[in-house]
């Protein structure tokens, strides 16, 4: 006879609550239609919101349900505090945007919160099912939400892409999953660091683990897995791609980071390498590849992808210290991302939005608050201080030679140094040449309030440091501990 | 194990008999009667016209989509099924799981009602 | 040599003349399917049907074989012709495969494997595949429409007959055949579960194409639909194949609803009269009423065809799905 404690649901009340609230909406929209699109945007923040305050309910403490597939830890916490935060600006700039464009449907929102469900129960995953069971809702509302403009060619193609390369990464996945599965005995997290502690690990394992590996660095756009980052991400509503940019990155790391040190920690040997390489890999091809690009929304694919470079450093280290720098670096990389995700989708002209750098030319004559604000995040993005940026690379940096590990830090600051390129010709671009034409006006008070709580977030953050700092340490021993 | 494949055999042996049945009826067919293929005999039917155009052409998405929809609630059926069978063990916790579940489905098949997927056909 | 004997050749000589016991009987009673369904649908319409060739025309099945036996088996221009003539081998097959798992008496069953409806279930939704393989490699356009629409109609009826075999899973808690059957001792479930059973009737005639959903194959509509470029014995497997089907549903029928081999009240006279013949009885009862039915209805629309499937029996039999988990739950009537 099954118990109502099998269940042991009370950890998981966010997420019910996220679920039921979303299933809510999606019927008050399918029967009051797509005019009643904005009203549902923000009940959807709303509910993000309140998720959210349902998350940080139930603080200190690391806490199972669903018969141990589901954890909820300080880490876990941390990272659904990021997603949430990532998928409530993420709606809120689409508002304005998905009605000038007239791809306004109520869907549109809804897809978020599944998107943004699918994310949580990722990152609470404490079995290889649950991980898959989360990945693919997220994946498939994603996929769904790229092509949500469906009358043009580049959306449906960008779509159809990521969800072509997504299920070809999740079958990768699911068939480590199963070769782990098969050489272990057991799918749960805590039981496979058990058996991986105890003795020899058969090699078939080490390869259901590299198969695991590519699976993620797929959802992560990692090099060689990163290819298709740039198209997804022009090809998609700029939104969608603000989106991207932010929440999933954040989900998969977090995901990554678990699946790597909670059951395979004791085989870190074995992964250091493979994603030092990764490491490696991303960062410099981030810091070539962007230099040739046009499209602000390629250059910020690539940019993303190199980011990613810099956050597996910290998991490359393995330490806790590498944890606890990549959580900062995740933190400042959302922020930091959906500031400049929030000028571009400023970057609109008579009414049609724009794509171009060329486009940003005399940005600072034009309108100088906007570029000031671009100014920072652009400066931000390549680390320089004292805005935020220079802080989440020093603290990887940091974890990376802590723990000996010289050479990814060297490769890791010189491509630093390579990516300032494009970064600061954008700042050129904006002050030095003529200029082109000017943007429309007004933006939006939701923009503004974005623009100017992530800004202010960027310039002066030194008051979040500590905090930060704390946090994150938190989150990262709760990994490690349990 | 052993005897569990065991009680599957006659079905094998029943599938090749009944194979070979057909392919022996077909095959009668092709010896007892005359073949004499012309190219107005191994036409398409098309009421005595030409071929319009090409055969393989395309189809309506609306099939597509009905397809879609088979597969999603014959996933429903097949999950119930090991539930009906087992209700009396898994009691109260395995009942109200199971509504929770076919409660989100119909959520679904609510939406695609009202957004018409199941319309014209 | 005497262990490979006993061993493996005798239990294999048995299944043998096991399986030769019932496809024999099932391909006699097609046969005469056809020729009962002629001579039913004449009655109702007050002519005589086939009366000419033997007595009360009883050898018209044997006419008709023989007549597409010498008939040129004409392969279409352009048509892949693998699967061509792999289609109505497929769906003739699978007609037949049903009746490995049917128990026609108490123990009297070829396989008594304990997931029985699951493998009928299986079995039926294999059916599309014959239908669409007909379709598609018959290099017609109409073929093509005929076999989509067909296979639509066919996916579309079986989510409810998935959702009726549910109900009727419930009040029984296995999957296998033989017990559902002794389920019923007491009360057939066709009384406890009557707007079922009426759904899985009905979803029954529209599986296998029969009126009034036969839209996809009547040869007044879409020139027969996916057997259009067919000819000869492949016509005939299709045509024996959806008959054999057709005997398979109402076994389905009969097993689920009726009480399978069961006598109506459990008493002297009615017990003296052996399983099957109770078992054949309620098929041809069942088997009559489809053949009623296509004398009496006219043809749905597709378009009315989808909606009912769809929109009145989904719904109808999930929720009965709930009602009668619910009630069964509630009452702490759920089998062990």
């Amino acid at each position: 006879m099954l118990s109502w404690d099998f269940l042991a649901l009370q950890p998981a009340l966010p997420e019910v609550f996220l679920a039921l609230s979303t299933m809510v909406l999606l019927m008050l929209g399918v029967f009051r239609g797509d005019g009643h699109t904005r009203i549902i945007s923000w009940f959807a923040v709303l509910v993000l919101g309140l998720t959210l305050l349902l998350v940080l309910d139930d603080l200190g403490g690391t806490k199972r349900a669903f018969g141990d597939i589901f954890i909820v830890d300080a880490f876990a916490q941390f990272m659904k505090v990021l997603v949430l935060i990532g998928s409530s600006f993420a709606v809120v700039m689409s508002l304005g945007y998905i009605e000038r464009e007239k791809i306004a449907r109520f869907e549109y929102p809804i897809l978020f919160l599944f998107a943004t469900l699918g994310m949580m129960m990722m990152i609470s995953a404490n079995d290889l099912i649950s991980l898959y069971l989360g990945l693919e809702l997220q994946s498939l509302s994603l996929y769904v939400i790229a092509a949500f403009r469906r009358d043009s060619t580049r959306s449906t193609e960008a779509g159809l892409k990521y969800f072509v390369l997504g299920a070809l990464s999740s079958g990768m996945l699911l068939y480590g999953a199963s070769m782990v599965y098969g050489f272990a005995g057991t799918t749960g997290f805590d039981r496979l660091a058990a058996v991986l502690d105890a003795g020899a690990v058969p090699v078939g394992l080490i390869v259901g683990l590299v198969f695991v590996i590519a699976g993620l660095a797929f959802k992560v756009a990692a090099v060689p897995f990163h290819m298709w980052t740039p198209d997804v991400y022009e090809g998609a509503p700029t939104p969608v791609t603000a989106f991207f940019a932010v929440a999933p990155k954040v989900a998969a790391m977090a995901l990554f980071v678990r699946v790597m040190i909670d059951p395979f920690g004791a085989l870190i040997g074995q992964w250091q390498q493979i994603i030092v390489f990764i490491s490696i890999a991303s960062m410099v091809l981030a810091a070539f590849a962007a230099i040739n690009q046009t499209n602000i929304k390629r250059l910020m694919a690539y940019s993303s992808i190199g980011h990613v470079g810099y956050m597996l450093i910290g998991l490359a280290a393995g330490t806790q210290e590498g944890i606890s720098g990549l959580i900062i670096y995740l933190t400042i990389y959302v922020f930091m991302t959906v500031g400049t995700f929030a000028c571009i989708l400023c970057m609109r002209s008579h009414g049609r939005m724009l794509e171009g750098i060329d486009d940003l030319a005399g940005l600072g004559k034009t309108n100088p608050p906007m570029a000031a604000v671009l100014t920072a995040f652009m400066f931000s993005l390549t680390g320089i201080p004292p805005v935020a940026g220079f802080f989440g690379k020093f603290f990887i940096f940091r974890a990376a030679i802590n723990a000996e590990m010289y050479t990814l830090a060297v490769i890791g600051v010189l491509s630093s140094v390579v990516a300032a390129f494009y970064y600061m010709r954008i700042v050129k671009i904006m002050y030095f040449d003529e200029p082109a034409e000017r943007f429309d006006r007004p933006i939006g008070r939701e923009m503004t309030l974005i623009l100017v709580g992530t800004g202010l977030f960027i310039v002066f953050f030194f008051p979040f440091i500590a905090p930060l700092l704390e946090g994150a340490d938190a989150a990262a021993s709760s990994l490690f501990v349990g | 194990m052993e005897a569990l494949l065991l009680e599957y055999l006659p079905i094998l042996i029943f599938l090749g008999i009944a194979t070979a049945l057909a392919l022996l009826i077909v095959a009668a067919a092709f010896i007892a009667a005359r073949q004499r293929p012309d190219s107005e005999k191994l036409s398409a039917y098309e009421c005595g016209f030409d071929a319009f155009d090409d055969a393989r052409g395309m189809f309506d998405v609306r099939f597509y989509l009905v397809a879609i929809l088979f597969i999603i609630f014959d996933l429903e059926v097949a999950f119930l099924f090991p539930w009906a069978v087992t209700l009396g063990e898994i009691g109260l916790v395995g009942f109200w799981s199971m509504i929770v579940f076919l409660a989100v489905l119909t959520v679904g098949f609510i939406y695609e009602w009202k957004k018409g997927a199941l319309e014209w056909e | 040599m005497a262990e490979l004997w006993t061993g493996y050749m005798l239990p294999t000589v048995i299944i043998v003349a096991q399986i030769i016991a019932i496809v024999v009987p099932l391909l006699f009673s097609v046969a005469y399917l056809t020729y009962a369904e002629r001579k039913v649908l004449a009655g109702m319409q007050l002519r005589k049907g086939p009366n000419v060739v033997g007595p009360f025309g009883l050898l018209q099945p044997m006419a008709d074989g023989i007549k597409l036996l010498f008939k040129e088996t004409v392969i279409p221009s352009g048509a892949n012709k693998v699967v061509f003539i792999a289609a109505p081998v497929v769906t003739f097959l699978l007609g037949l495969i049903g009746w490995a798992v049917i128990p026609f008496d108490d123990g009297m069953v070829l396989a008594d494997i304990n997931v029985g409806i699951l493998y009928l279930f299986a079995v039926s939704s294999l059916g599309v595949y014959g239908v669409i393989m007909a379709g598609w490699a018959s290099n017609s356009k109409y073929a093509f429409l005929g076999a989509l629409r067909s296979a639509a109609q066919m996916v579309s009826y079986e989510i409810s007959i998935g959702f009726v075999i549910v109900t009727v899973l419930l009040c029984v808690g296995s999957l296998n055949l033989t017990e559902i059957v002794r389920a019923q001792k007491d009360l057939w479930f066709a009384v406890p579960l009557l707007p079922m059973f009426v759904v899985f009737f009905v979803s029954g005639l529209a599986e296998t194409n029969r009126t009034p959903f036969d839209l996809p194959e009547a040869e007044a509509e879409l020139v027969a639909g996916f057997n259009v470029e067919y000819s000869s014995m492949p016509f005939a497997l299709f045509y024996l194949g959806e008959y054999a089907n057709m005997i398979l549903m109402s076994a389905m029928t009969t097993i689920l609803f009726l009480g399978g081999w069961l006598p109506p009240i459990d008493v002297a006279p009615f017990n003296w009269i052996p399983g099957p013949i109770w078992f054949a009885a309620k098929i041809a009862m069942v088997l009559f009423v489809f053949l009623w039915v296509r004398a009496t209805f006219p043809r749905y629309r597709y378009d009315q065809l989808m909606r009912l499937g769809w929109k009145v029996f989904l719904p109808l039999s999930l929720f009965w799905v709930f009602l009668t988990a619910g009630v069964l739950v509630a009452t702490g009537w759920v089998p062990k």
